[in-house]
């Protein structure tokens, strides 16, 4: 990994079109400002953590309780919305 | 196509519906080909079943039928998969990832922070992640009953 010491108001530039800039170190927190390109996702790594724990117990299903969550669970309807106009309004 | 399942035993899935993950699920970032199936006809969930690991298998389902004012902003998966492409807007669905602990199906949750999001045209699929902290990883899909 590198390591960098930066202070407050600099930068770091990462390939052509990233750019991390420090904007404010108080006590033990740093605030990051990030510019990237659209289409490059940034989120906080905690987020990436807690979803990919939640896939790990998600993949333990077992098909018998699938067939008893059917059975406790009916939704009203059973159209299979498409996401596009209906998810703007 | 006979695909091999450790839940169903060998299942039968016709090719053009294969789906591919270039990214995988977070967790699982090199099992990229999957196949979406229904364990019974009419039911509200779908099997998003790998084609790489015959035991990995998730179930899912349609957020809307639940939780009609979800919402997802897919501007950043649309840019990220190069569905762009084809200038007009392009028909997404959208899956729910479900747990159903072991033995208490009455206690399954969807996960609303990672959504599945395919694109029927080009068979890809995402896992979006949404760091808009509204949406919940556990949202129970049985409500109230338990208050």
């Amino acid at each position: 990994m590198l390591v960098l010491t930066r202070k407050s108001d600099e930068k770091i530039t990462i390939g052509d079109d990233i750019i991390v800039s420090v904007l404010e170190i108080k006590g033990s927190q740093v605030k990051l400002g990030i510019d990237a390109p659209k289409g490059i996702a940034v989120h906080r790594s905690e987020i990436y953590e807690r979803i990919q724990d939640e896939n790990l117990l998600a993949a333990n299903v077992v098909a018998a309780d699938c067939v008893e969550a059917e059975k406790l669970w009916k939704p009203r309807k059973g159209n299979q919305d498409t996401v596009g106009g209906e998810s703007e309004d | 196509m006979k695909i091999e399942t450790t839940r169903f035993g060998r299942v039968d899935v016709p090719e053009e519906k294969f789906i591919t993950m270039p990214h995988g699920l977070l967790g699982f970032p090199d099992k990229r080909r999957f196949c979406i199936f229904q364990q019974k006809q009419g039911s509200p969930f779908v099997w998003y079943q790998s084609l790489d690991d015959p035991a990995l298998a998730f179930v899912m389902t349609n957020p809307w039928l639940f939780k009609p004012d979800y919402r997802l902003d897919l501007e950043l998966a649309i840019q990220a998969m190069g569905w762009d492409g084809d200038g007009d807007q392009v028909p997404l669905e959208c899956y729910v990832i479900i747990t159903i602990p072991r033995g208490a199906p009455e206690r399954m949750t969807a996960n609303l922070m990672g959504p599945v999001v395919l694109n029927p045209n080009t068979r890809e699929a995402v896992q979006v992640v949404l760091s808009d902290e509204a949406y919940s990883l556990k949202y129970p899909l049985l409500q109230q009953k338990a208050a």
